[in-house]
């Protein structure tokens, strides 16, 4: 097992990367920018190295200060958390050649999972089902035309390196495609440096269920079942849970066996999860894997007892899983909303000094957040500030719970997605466990 | 970490000095202070705070206006630290058996290579941004240093 790891990571990510560690008894080393100096991932690590300035580009996406980092403090193994340089296949083989361990998978699954035509290839190979779309990037506006045409509308045009809801344009009718191409392109040039794009079928009243994998080296794979992300607003994500409502126990089996599919098929190894598409039928297509620990993993974490995290540092020193499928067990109901810095009506980021903070408590309530009186949420790094999770007998007890953990909560000083979580528990839909991608855009 | 005290004076009270707030901090075993008087503002910083014997880091002034409020001739306020402009290993020489390039007391030209700050098996030349004397010498040589850490002291010379 590791001794000391370095976190290189911010905000709620670091902090439970370092409370997986602490209960492992590993040292931890949190690389940090200036505007991080005074945080509490920083408080808590054993120690800490300043890396950069406040841009990320500059301190949390450098990678030669990160592994400088992880050199002065003998670190042997690097946490990338989520975002920033998790799914970056580059960094990943730097950390090898350093003779560093990266906690993830191998740079060559991030890499056939990051370009998403090459990732719908294998998950196809691999007997999962795709949604019907181009073969690989298209080669122009012609192509993209011709294909919706024959598919039928509506399509969806997605940049081939995109994620986090950028490059991707919805179109209804032929009239839109070529105009949504191009806003696409120049999006997809501009935020990950690769103009590819792909065109897809559109599924209507969609549902996003993912499903939750871990892999050891020895090529053992298990899931740990699902989680409902349907709750989304620009293709951000606000509220999953655990088990999916509603879904047919065939139709659960079903994605369990094409996750697991998928996995196999780039011998997956640590915690990764595989995305699907399921519509009003229950037919269910495959998105794409995330190949790292999700913002919402610890609703399967409350479900399954399993700590992910944990499991992602055991793998990455060699341990086996050590467990099979069937002592995989499920118990009750989890939800988790997460909080953002910002306005909850307009969606825009809110930064500011968060003067006073009373995070909920009681029964089944879990809270992972960086906050802390006095804190200054800074203008350079993404808006979430707290995950707010509860765990309960049954999907009804989940809900009240979360209303009463909400309700509880009190964050001054900055504007909070809170009062449209609130909303959202009390939406007929919502509780009827009907949430569909497209529905809540419009009725919240 | 030891926990941050923001200390204030009441108005009307003249500002200490650095060297005052450096022997508080010592003092008291702080890592970390921050005095305001009258605009004035001085933060000391200490790298390794409870160990013995470790220098204090002065930090830079936070304000403009402290750097003409602390003037006086015993005061180190009017002394520029050069600070890394990146994480890595710092070292005085070139190679491990050359003379340093420079000691304390020296006088540097602008541009005048003053350390290397190594990442990533790549030496960094650190350079003065102005002319001045070396004061103090805060890093010792193979030590790691961070981000914004102060490597030197530098008396401007104009």
């Amino acid at each position: 097992m590791f001794h000391k790891i370095l976190i290189a990571n911010r905000g709620e990510i670091a902090l439970r990367v370092i409370r997986a560690c602490r209960e492992m008894g590993i040292r931890t080393v949190i690389a940090h920018s200036t505007a991080d100096a005074a945080s509490l991932p920083v408080r808590l690590a054993d120690e800490s190295v300043c890396i950069g300035p406040p841009e990320a580009r500059s301190s949390y996406l450098n990678i030669p200060s990160i592994i400088s980092a992880a050199a002065i403090t003998d670190s042997e193994a690097i946490h990338p958390g989520y975002g920033l340089l998790s799914e970056n296949a580059a960094f990943a083989e730097i950390c090898r050649a350093c003779g560093i361990t990266f906690i993830g998978p191998s740079p060559e699954a991030i890499r056939l999972m990051g370009d998403k035509a090459q990732a719908r290839e294998m998950a196809k190979h691999a007997g999962a089902p795709v949604v019907p779309g181009s073969e690989g990037p298209l080669a122009g506006v012609d192509e993209a035309q011709s294909l919706a045409d024959s598919m039928g509308y509506p399509v969806i045009v997605k940049a081939a390196a995109g994620g986090g809801g950028r490059g991707m344009r919805i179109v209804r009718e032929r009239e839109g495609l070529a105009r949504a191409y191009a806003t696409c392109q120049a999006e997809a040039g501009a935020a990950f440096g690769s103009s590819e794009l792909y065109l897809e079928k559109f599924v209507e009243e969609a549902r996003h269920v993912e499903v939750q994998v871990l892999g050891d080296k020895n090529g053992m794979r298990l899931h740990l079942g699902e989680r409902d992300c349907s709750v989304q607003r620009r293709h951000q994500k606000l509220l999953e849970e655990s088990p999916g409502p509603n879904l047919a126990p065939e139709t659960r089996a079903g994605l369990y066996k094409a996750a697991l599919a998928v996995a196999h098929s780039v011998n997956y190894v640590s915690a990764g999860t595989v995305e699907f598409l399921v519509d009003r039928q229950e037919q269910f297509y495959f998105i794409e894997m995330n190949t790292r620990i999700q913002v919402e993993h610890p609703v399967t974490e409350m479900v399954t007892g399993i700590d992910l995290v944990r499991e992602q540092i055991r793998i990455a020193s060699g341990e086996p899983l050590g467990y099979r499928q069937n002592a995989v067990r499920f118990t009750g109901h989890a939800i988790e909303c997460r909080i953002n810095a910002e306005d909850p009506e307009h969606f825009v980021p809110s930064p500011g000094r968060v003067t006073t903070w009373i995070p909920p408590g009681g029964p089944g309530t879990r809270v992972d957040s960086h906050l802390m009186a006095g804190y200054t949420v800074p203008p350079h790094y993404d808006s979430l500030i707290a995950k707010i999770i509860v765990h309960a007998n049954n999907r009804a007890e989940a809900i009240a719970r979360m209303h009463r953990a909400l309700s509880e909560t009190v964050i001054e000083g900055v504007k909070t997605t809170i009062p449209y979580h609130l909303k959202l528990l009390a939406d007929p839909a919502f509780v009827a466990g009907e949430s569909t991608l497209a529905r809540l855009e419009q009725s919240l | 970490m030891a926990a941050r005290r923001p200390v204030r004076t009441p108005g009307g009270v003249a500002p200490p000095t650095v060297d005052q707030v450096v022997d508080l901090a010592v003092r008291h075993n702080l890592a970390e202070i921050e005095v305001e008087a009258d605009g004035t503002r001085i933060r000391v910083v200490r790298e390794h705070a409870p160990a013995a014997g470790a220098a204090p880091r002065v930090e830079a002034p936070a304000t403009p206006l402290a750097q003409a409020a602390a003037a006086p001739a015993e005061s180190t306020a009017h002394l520029v630290p050069v600070e890394a402009p990146m994480v890595g290993t710092f070292y005085r020489a070139p190679k491990p058996d050359a003379s340093p390039f420079v000691s304390e007391g020296d006088v540097v030209k602008e541009g005048q290579v003053l350390c290397i700050v190594e990442a990533m098996k790549l030496m960094n030349e650190i350079e003065a941004k102005a002319a001045g004397r070396i004061v103090k010498i805060l890093v010792d040589n193979g030590q790691p240093v961070e981000f914004g850490q102060s490597l030197f002291l530098m008396e401007p010379l104009r």
